[in-house]
């Protein structure tokens, strides 16, 4: 399923086109900026955006997010195999890296189809109303060689929260790779009620 | 004097000291809690009865319950001795010789119950009094009939006891079959012969009423309106009971042959999607009353509520301008008593309370089957398969409703009810198609399986392994329990769990189910 996130990615063109034409419109109206100055800032422009989208494309990872929960006593893996992330990361320059994320609760599977069926309801992921779960960072540290800390916003359910994401980067050539693992307490976040069976806590493990 | 002078010379904090042993051990007696009549909660409020039942799945035609000036106008039940109904092959010499000699014993002073152990004891007796000897079900020549206990295969106890209906007294030589106790349906008769009471009873209670048409010649008008009163809810969609009536005599008698013991068509319900009847062993930890959810039970004036509604007052509702025994609202509040059984007198509230604790009191018998090895593995699997989803332990239900196909939750339920939102697929027809349907069927607890049986809320499996094998989702199946009266096969749907397991796993979790 189409989860839209090339919006996010399409937008900067879209906006700096509008900026373009507005500057054409200028220039078509007033006539005081010749064609070689016209040249200039449109390779000023391309420029700037080609480094960009080069390392911020938008791309769907081969593997699934993983969750654990505890239920009675046994772990259950959960996946969600629909997903997109965004990464513009340079270990040198973390103030300037992003990583970003959204995923498709839809694609939840458990191993049981039923148990699916009850997570999209309106009692755990509510997907009619709530068709994303986001994952967007806020700022890195680094923690060592190629292991860095995250502070990640998660949105699950329309509620957003700030939590800390230690994850490891493995590079080859241009190709980066991610692991990252963390926890949540799933009623932070309306994701069903107090149980005596099943543990608050969800162990996710993202990989890309 | 002297003595007055010297008391009053006593210090005050000697006064004091004097209260010391009230404080230390209460007012009442240790082991017994009083109660007195001002503890009673008055149950059929205007208010209470409001919104305490669920919405029928059509909410057009949600019950509306008598007022509480009609309900505290009727007379209240006089409990007088029963006595044991026997096969006529058991019956003790005399014995009915003997009945008829008896007078009028009133064996329920409500004056005299004062701790809770007097309740339990008095809800004890109220459990197996019957409040109708009009002949609801049956009468006096079913019972003295040997081809009565032929015909429905009518369990009995070792004495010979058919222990669904007694005798009620009324005065000498006034000697009535009762019918319609809560025992009629919570009592089973164990294979060894001992009463369980509460349990899912195993009375063949429309097999019964069957006999009983056919035997008492009832002409097809009769049976159409009695099977009317029963189950007609012209307002579900299609109508079924409408076309069970429209099929003639025959074939209703065929429908109430076809439920088998275990389950019963209450009035309102039907049996053409008969419930299973339900266990009340433990019933003081659930949520919901009826299958379908229908009474909520949040306290015991809940529980009281269901009893009363439950014996036989929901004859007396409207569902739009719908009444089933035919009543106008003109001619329900004329202050002319309706005599239908159930509907022309009522339990006090005392009693009720009685009833109610009573039940709440019910336990368990001890459980034969042991955890052992096998057993173990089937509790891992059983959490394996996420059945503690929905069957949590400690109850072995999560107390929740769950919507059927066909039905949509209204956002409004989410707030005020326990609802868990999604379907198992069993057969939606009690919860779309009856008086009592709300749309959903409860969570059942599996607590007492071993006991238990037929199972699901429709009675359509007479085993667990039945409920593990895939063969029953094909429409060329025979269900192995409730099998609608007009149908070979039929599939029995739903509730699609575990049927993947091997042979193996399944033996472990049956095998853990029985320990529960």
């Amino acid at each position: 399923m189409d989860i839209g996130y090339l919006d996010i990615v399409v937008a900067p063109w879209g906006s700096l086109r509008k900026c373009c034409v507005r500057r054409e419109n200028f220039n078509y109206l007033s006539g005081k900026i010749d064609f070689r100055s016209r040249l200039l800032i449109l390779t000023l422009i391309f420029f700037l955006i080609v480094p960009f989208l080069l390392s911020a494309q938008s791309f769907k990872p081969e593997n699934p997010i993983q969750f654990k929960i505890k239920n009675a006593g046994i772990t259950v893996d959960g996946l969600i195999s629909d997903w997109e992330v965004m990464v513009d990361f340079d270990p040198k320059k973390l103030t300037q890296s992003s990583i970003r994320g959204k995923a498709n609760p839809e694609s939840i599977q458990t191993g049981i189809k039923l148990r699916d069926k009850h997570l999209h309801g309106r009692e755990y992921f509510h997907i009619e109303k709530f068709s994303f779960i986001s994952l967007e960072s806020k700022s890195f540290r680094s923690k060592g060689k190629n292991a860095f800390i995250g502070i990640f916003e998660l949105q699950i359910r329309g509620v957003k929260r700030e939590i800390e994401i230690p994850f490891t980067l493995s590079q080859t050539g241009k190709q980066q790779m991610f692991k990252g693992e963390f926890t949540i307490d799933r009623l932070d976040y309306g994701l069903g009620e107090k149980s005596l069976v099943l543990s608050d806590e969800v162990r996710v493990v993202v990989e890309f | 004097m002297k003595i007055k002078e010297w008391l009053s010379r006593l210090p005050l904090w000697l006064y004091g000291c004097m209260l010391l042993p009230l404080l230390a051990f209460g007012l009442s007696k240790q082991d017994a809690s009083y109660f007195s009549f001002s503890d009673i909660p008055r149950i059929w409020t205007d208010e209470a009865m409001k919104d305490w039942e669920l919405p029928n799945s059509n909410p057009e035609y949600s019950a509306q319950p008598v007022s509480e000036e009609f309900y505290y106008n009727l007379p209240e039940r006089v409990i007088y001795k029963t006595y044991p109904v026997y096969h006529p092959d058991h019956e003790p010499e005399g014995y009915w010789e003997w009945l008829h000699e008896q007078e009028a014993e009133i064996v329920l002073d409500e004056s005299k119950l004062l701790t809770e152990e007097d309740y339990i004891k008095a809800g004890e007796l109220l459990f197996d009094y019957p409040i109708d000897t009009l002949g609801a079900v049956i009468s006096t020549k079913h019972v003295r009939n040997i081809d009565f206990y032929t015909a429905t295969e009518m369990p009995l106890t070792p004495e010979g006891i058919m222990p669904f209906a007694q005798w009620v007294v009324a005065g000498k030589g006034k000697v009535y079959l009762g019918n319609l106790s809560c025992a009629m349906c919570h009592t089973r008769v164990m294979d060894d012969g001992s009463l369980l009471k509460g349990a899912q009873g195993n009375w063949p209670g429309d097999k019964a009423f069957a006999f009983a048409l056919e035997t008492d010649g009832a002409s097809e008008r009769a049976i159409q309106n009695i099977t009317s009163f029963l189950f007609a809810s012209p307002f579900a969609e299609g109508d079924p009971h409408g076309k069970l009536l429209a099929a003639g005599k025959e074939a209703i008698l065929e429908a109430y042959r076809a439920v088998p013991e275990g389950a019963f068509g209450r009035q309102g319900t039907s049996i053409l999607f008969p419930p299973q009847a339900p266990n009340l062993i433990g019933v003081k930890d659930r949520k919901y009353l009826d299958h379908g959810g229908l009474g909520q039970h949040r306290n015991i004036e809940d529980m009281m509520r269901y009893i009363s509604m439950n014996q036989a007052l929901d004859f007396l509702n409207f569902y739009g301008d719908y009444n089933p025994i035919g009543l106008t609202k003109e001619r329900l509040n004329s202050g002319e008593p309706i005599f239908f059984p159930g509907t022309y007198d009522r339990h006090s509230d005392a009693q009720l309370y009685a009833l109610a604790k009573y039940i709440y009191s019910l336990s368990p018998p001890k459980n034969p089957n042991k955890p052992s090895e096998l057993s173990e593995s089937g509790k891992i699997i059983f959490a394996e398969q996420g059945c503690v989803t929905c069957h949590t332990p400690p109850l072995f239900t999560n107390n929740k409703l769950t919507p059927t196909d066909g039905f949509e939750v209204p956002d409004a339920h989410y707030d005020k009810y326990d609802i868990f939102g999604i379907s198992v697929g069993t057969d939606p027809g009690y919860t779309m198609k009856t008086r009592r349907g709300t749309g959903y069927y409860k969570v059942p607890s599996l607590l007492g399986l071993w006991y238990r049986g037929p199972f699901l809320h429709d009675a359509s499996l007479a085993n667990l392994e039945d409920l593990f094998d895939s063969a029953r989702l094909k429409d060329d199946y025979v269900p192995t329990a409730f099998k609608p009266h007009d149908v070979k096969t039929k599939a029995v749907k739903g509730h699609e769990f575990g049927m993947e397991l091997n042979e193996m796993d399944k033996k472990a979790l049956i095998a853990y189910l029985l320990t529960l």
